[in-house]
């Protein structure tokens, strides 16, 4: 980054986020074909999340003084569709940046130098770091909705944006607040005739070819020719200065001269003040307007195009000035086109030119999109196809129709080639061109060019009379004489409470609007009830949201405040986040599953659009009683199958307020002794994976109770051993003792004290019991295979389980170890209850 | 640069609270819609609004929060006092009960929002003189003795309705204007949106004049 430049530098990194970091930036940058006074943008590479795009910035001041100043004007994500060129221009200081995304294409000049050199390796350098193509570019699309309105109108390299998916995907999101001005203006317009009155403003056109003549006469005879003062003045002059001086470096002492000769000259009945003055070379366009509606003028503008040598140079060419004077846009243009008499084509193309290329910085840019235009200057057409002789004996007799009908001007208007839907006043007064210096007399040196009217003013828009168009034959130190039209134009005048209550209506319209197109969805159901919820037997229920809005709909369950997470653990959602189109609906399914002691189901869900509003979905449902998910306490108190308690029953026992009757559970010792019967011998007894439905029946059997044996088969009923061991409301050795439990494991005596002396009787004895069991079962560890560890370590993460379930099982060492000690060694009948 | 005559400078957010039934959908919709919302449905979750309105000249646009009355929803409404710049309290005239309610609205809303935030009370349905359950006084009194702003207003006939709406803003620009509104803060509820130099508009914006002229 070159120095000085680190102030701009920041300025430009203001307009971004932090994360998304300016690399480098490049000053002083113009739109190729752009007015190449117009380096205010801004180039900025800027790299988030090690993806980079490159940004194109207008300044509103060069350099930017604050990140307001910046406006984004284009966005070009570096990916692999992005290219980067340079080209330099011949003859000139300044290269071409030619920037391509797919098929678009951006051009910029950049002074040639250190800045633009390394800028452009470090765009070259962003390319090649971006060559995977999964890189995230969603961090842009918040630009491209800041891209103001004008900008994706006007600029034609914007045209083509089908390439941007992520425009697209802005576009379709109907981020209307951006342009919520633009769709205001563009209504005010439509309308306009509520709150506006036409008010009558005289206008004086006046145009000049000086010859290069000093300045040295009073203009008060052109100027105030009129006795009432007209409102607004627009005066155009041409060749005030034929100097090289002028031609090469644009500067003139000619010009503060001659504005100061038109002030001077303008009518003395009003006050005058200076609206805009543009120059390029000899042509100069000064507008004034009386005092009184100065303050009624505004968005004041010009450009200047040149069209002389090499197509370009200001020694022909155009100056223009617009405005907005109340609510009508006004445009001057004085020119000053090719000379000579056969060079009528290059005439028709200097004006071509100028339209096409005279820019304004406000909006609308171009001369045509203007309400009223005023078209001056010494447009140089003459008359063909007569001599001097002939020119001058027809004027004599005053045939100036004659003579007007081989007016080029007229002839190529006529034709459609220049000037076209402009109109001009009748023409009564004698050619202005060409006259002996100081006389009112026509060429009469060797060249003896026949006299023309090249010195004209035409007009084209609404409401614009011409009241006079006339010469001024008495000013003499030029080869031309002025030329001055009046005209009487409408100007439409805001009506300030009219227009009030229109904007009003207005605003109140969009608020309407903006309300109707926040995101709309019907849910054909906010309350889900689920029937009777049961133990590890998944139930789902649906719902359908259906977009009713105009806009696409993000939504999302959102988590309440204080709550960890959008629903509770028995729920899954499914799809918890989505986005619906207009006119189309999206199921969600809602799955529940019960792995632990809940009484009833109860969850309001927020179903939360993006950027509107929130919808409460009620899940409730009854859940049933399983001895699974108990603690073992409550167990130990219950001699009949759980559901059959009355609820006070089993209210009673939860307050553990009845008396223990078994020593351990009669769920665990049903299952126990099941297998103690009938599964010792059978091989990878716990390893095998049994039906859901038997599962579900042996739940059934045990929460139900029957006179049948139990429905399944030993592996079923081992695996629902290891169910029942896992869902119990606290784990055998409780949560707060399995760091000490594994601590002392590498020593059976300790882990026995432990038994003794810490658990409950009731854990103990669980525990005692299991692992006695356990030793049964390796008793016969030829017939089923399985030896003490591994035993040891299937056990050992269930009867010491982890708090958070879903965790991944992985076998813990020190749990193994320690439930091995209870494998191997003689469980003498001191550890059981004295 | 004060905002053009299309941007707004502030954004406030408010929130409508208030027993089932007492008619907060048909305010809103009344305030935003200007019209009266017959056989509205009961909010099941959380409505949203919005409108731009005129304070001292400062366009500012209220976003407007309508929340489920029903109890069973009240511990989820809660989460969405927080940042509320005003509470629009509501009841009903012709229930007592949504009257008797109003204190336990009052205690959540005073927990849930910051100090500066404004709170008006609205008696609903006051076209509906014949079926009055709670005097003007009684409520007017119970607002004085709280702090509050009140009305009697009806959504049905837009009496009112405007009014609360806008006071309520205008409060809230006052407690800006007077420095009690820390606008930093981030649970103020108001958010400053300062408009963006450089746009110009029809009410004659000399800044823009000069700045292209060579004189």
């Amino acid at each position: 980054m070159p120095a000085g430049n680190s102030d701009v530098y920041n300025i430009v990194q203001a307009k971004f986020l932090a994360t998304e970091i300016v690399k480098t930036i490049h000053l002083n940058v113009s739109i190729v074909d752009g007015p190449s006074s117009n380096a205010n943008r801004v180039l900025a590479l800027v790299e988030y999340n090690s993806s980079h795009a490159l940004f194109v910035l207008v300044s509103s001041r060069c350099p930017p003084v604050s990140f307001s100043d910046l406006s984004i004007e284009t966005v070009v994500p570096i990916d692999q569709h992005f290219s980067c060129e340079t080209e330099p221009v011949t003859e000139q200081n300044y290269v071409t940046l030619i920037i391509k995304y797919r098929q678009t294409k951006y051009e910029y000049n950049v002074e040639i130098g250190k800045e633009s050199c390394n800028f452009a390796a470090e765009l070259i350098r962003a390319k090649e770091v971006a060559t995977d193509n999964k890189t995230n570019f969603t961090w842009l699309e918040k630009y491209f909705g800041t891209m103001n309105q004008s900008n994706r109108n006007s600029d034609p390299t914007m045209s083509d944006r089908s390439d941007f998916v992520i425009v697209r995907n802005e576009m379709a999101q109907a981020q209307t607040t951006n342009n919520r001005e633009s769709r205001l203006k563009y209504q005010l317009k439509l309308r306009e005739s509520e709150f506006t009155q036409i008010q009558e403003f005289t206008i004086f056109i006046g145009t000049w070819n000086v010859n290069g003549q000093p300045p040295s006469v009073s203009l008060k005879p052109w100027l105030s020719y009129d006795e009432s003062p007209p409102d607004v003045y627009a005066i155009g002059f041409q060749e005030i200065d034929l100097s090289k001086e002028a031609f090469i470096f644009n500067d003139t002492p000619r010009e503060a001269e001659w504005q100061k000769l038109v002030m001077d000259g303008l009518n003395p009945n009003a006050k005058y003040r200076l609206v805009a003055l543009a120059r390029l070379v000899g042509m100069q366009l000064a507008v004034m307007i009386n005092n009184q509606h100065y303050p009624y003028v505004k968005n004041v503008s010009f450009d200047t195009v040149g069209t002389g040598l090499l197509g370009k140079m200001g020694n022909k060419g155009g100056v223009a000035v617009r405005l907005e004077l109340h609510n009508t846009s006004l445009c001057f243009v004085n020119c000053h086109l090719a000379a000579h008499v056969d060079e009528y084509e290059r005439r028709n193309q200097d004006y071509k030119d100028i339209n096409a290329r005279i820019n304004f910085k406000r909006n609308p840019q171009a001369i045509k999109d203007h309400d009223q235009i005023y078209w001056l200057g010494d447009l140089n057409y003459r008359i063909t196809d007569l001599s001097n002789t002939q020119v001058k004996t027809l004027l004599i007799r005053n045939e100036v129709n004659t003579l007007l009908k081989v007016d080029q001007l007229n002839q190529q208007r006529e034709r459609g080639n220049v000037l076209l839907d402009y109109t001009e006043g009748d023409i009564t007064f004698q050619p202005t061109y060409k006259f002996d210096l100081f006389t009112d007399v026509y060429d009469t040196s060797e060249k003896a060019r026949p006299p023309a009217w090249t010195d004209r003013i035409l007009w084209r828009g609404k409401g614009i009379h011409q009241v006079q168009y006339r010469s001024h034959m008495e000013m003499r130190i030029s080869d031309h004489k002025p030329v001055s039209a009046l005209f009487k134009s409408e100007i439409s005048v805001i009506d300030p409470i009219r227009y009030r209550k229109v904007q009003e209506d207005l605003l109140k319209w969009m608020d309407k609007y903006d309300n109707e197109i926040l995101p709309q969805v019907t849910v054909d159901e906010t309350e889900v009830i689920f029937d009777l919820v049961k133990f590890r037997e998944p139930q789902s229920k649906e719902i359908i949201i259906a977009n009713t809005g105009l806009v696409p709909a993000d939504f999302e369950f959102i988590k309440k405040h204080d709550e960890p997470f959008y629903c509770k653990e028995w729920l899954r959602i499914l799809p918890y986040a989505a986005s619906i189109n207009p006119g189309e609906k999206c199921e969600i399914r809602f799955e529940v599953n019960l792995e632990t002691d809940v009484e009833n189901l109860e969850d309001i869900l927020v179903l939360h659009l993006k950027g509107g509003k929130d919808i409460f979905i009620t899940i409730s449902g009854k859940c049933q009683k399983s001895c699974f998910t108990q603690s073992l306490s409550s167990l130990v108190r219950i001699q009949v199958p759980i559901l059959n308690l009355t609820e006070d029953e089993w209210d009673q026992v939860r307050k553990n307020n009845t008396p223990v009757r078994y020593s351990v559970p009669r769920e665990l010792w049903l299952l126990v002794d099941h297998l103690y019967r009938h599964g010792l011998k059978t091989r990878d007894l716990f390893e095998s994976c049994a039906l859901h439905e038997e599962l579900i029946r042996i739940r059934n059997w045990l929460d139900y109770g029957s006179q049948d044996p139990i429905p399944g088969t030993p592996q079923a009923v081992a695996e629902t051993l290891l169910l029942f061991l896992s869902y119990t409301k606290e784990p055998v050795i409780p949560f707060e003792l399995q760091d000490i439990c594994t601590a002392a494991a590498n020593n059976f005596e300790n882990c026995r004290q432990l038994i003794l002396m810490k658990l409950n009787d009731i854990h103990r004895t669980v525990f005692i019991y299991i692992c006695m069991f356990l030793q049964e079962l390796l008793k016969y560890s030829k017939d089923n295979s399985y030896d003490a560890k591994t035993l040891a370590s299937l056990f050992g993460d269930i009867l010491l389980r982890d708090q958070i379930r879903n965790s991944k099982p992985q076998a813990s060492r020190g749990k193994a170890n320690f439930v091995y000690n209870f494998l191997v060694n003689d469980l003498s009948s001191s550890l059981l209850p004295r | 640069m004060s905002a053009g005559p299309y941007n707004y400078s502030y954004i406030f957010k408010y929130i409508i609270i208030g027993d089932m039934g007492v008619g907060k959908s048909c305010l809103l919709h009344q305030f935003t819609e200007k019209k009266f919302m017959a056989d509205c449905p009961h909010t099941i979750g959380v409505e949203f609004g919005t409108r731009i309105i005129e304070v001292s000249g400062q366009k500012i646009k209220l976003q407007i929060w309508d929340t489920a009355g029903q109890e069973r929803f009240r511990a989820v409404t809660r989460s969405y006092y927080r940042g509320a710049a005003g509470a629009l309290m509501v009841y009903d005239i012709t229930r007592r009960s949504t009257y008797n309610h109003l204190s336990s609205w009052l205690t959540d809303t005073r927990n849930l929002t910051n100090p500066s935030t404004v709170i008006f009370l609205i008696g609903n349905k006051c076209d509906l003189e014949g079926q009055r359950d709670v005097t003007y006084e009684e409520a007017s009194k119970f607002a004085e003795e709280n702090g509050l702003l009140f009305v009697e207003a009806s959504a049905k006939t837009g009496d009112n309705v405007e009014e609360a709406f806008l006071e309520t803003a205008k409060k809230i620009y006052q407690s800006i204007q007077d420095g009690r509104l820390d606008l930093n803060a981030a649970e103020s509820g108001v958010q400053h949106k300062p408009s963006q130099p450089g746009r110009t508009n029809l009410n004659g914006d000399q800044a823009g004049v000069k700045d292209n002229c060579a004189c």
